[in-house]
């Protein structure tokens, strides 16, 4: 990461802009075992409260780091049910990185997010509708089967 | 524009910041060895 990763401009630019970036070794106590820390490189997404909304393990390349910072990013707005700014993001994730590993996931949650907002289960039905069709072999199509029946 | 990320190294630090800017810490746990 240090090599390829977080020297890219791009990569400097938006971790700057979007998050408050912070570096611990995995051996520091207490917050590696706070975090459970057992292989590096770990990189997590916490909320103002210090909650985890996302982990991610293994090398990124800047590609990747970004899709998944977007999805971290995501994650932290939906989980505080903030559900415009989760759906900004993940659309971002989807439209911009569409051949990412995060994209099914972000699919998922752009779904739950419409559903959250406007409570129409349709969006659900969508949810499963776009991932059996684009991502079949994707865990999140799995998890999203019991919505092929509203 | 910043030739490298500003990594803080403390914790409470980057709650204070996070606070302050309503952003999300991106926690980075490497092996400085």
């Amino acid at each position: 990461m240090d090599a390829v990763t977080y020297p890219d401009e791009k990569i400097i630019a938006f971790v700057q802009e979007n998050f408050i970036p912070l570096q611990i070794a995995h051996d520091a106590i207490p917050l590696s075992r706070d975090f459970n820390i057992k292989w590096t490189p770990t990189l997590i997404t916490l909320g103002i409260d210090g909650r985890e909304h996302h982990r991610s393990v293994g090398f990124l390349n800047p590609e990747d780091f970004i899709s998944s910072a977007l999805l971290g990013m995501g994650k932290f707005h939906f989980d505080n049910d903030r559900y415009q700014e989760a759906l900004s993001l993940f659309e971002n994730l989807i439209s911009r990185h569409p051949g990412s590993d995060y994209v099914a996931e972000a699919i998922f949650l752009r779904g739950v997010s419409l559903y959250k907002h406007s409570g129409d289960r349709l969006f659900l039905k969508e949810v499963y509708e776009t991932l059996s069709s684009q991502h079949p072999d994707s865990e999140w199509t799995k998890r999203a089967s019991p919505y092929r029946l509203l | 524009m910043a030739n490298f990320i500003a990594w803080e190294k403390d914790m409470s630090k980057a709650r204070k910041l996070a606070r302050a800017r309503n952003l999300p810490i991106l926690l980075f746990f490497h092996n400085p060895g």
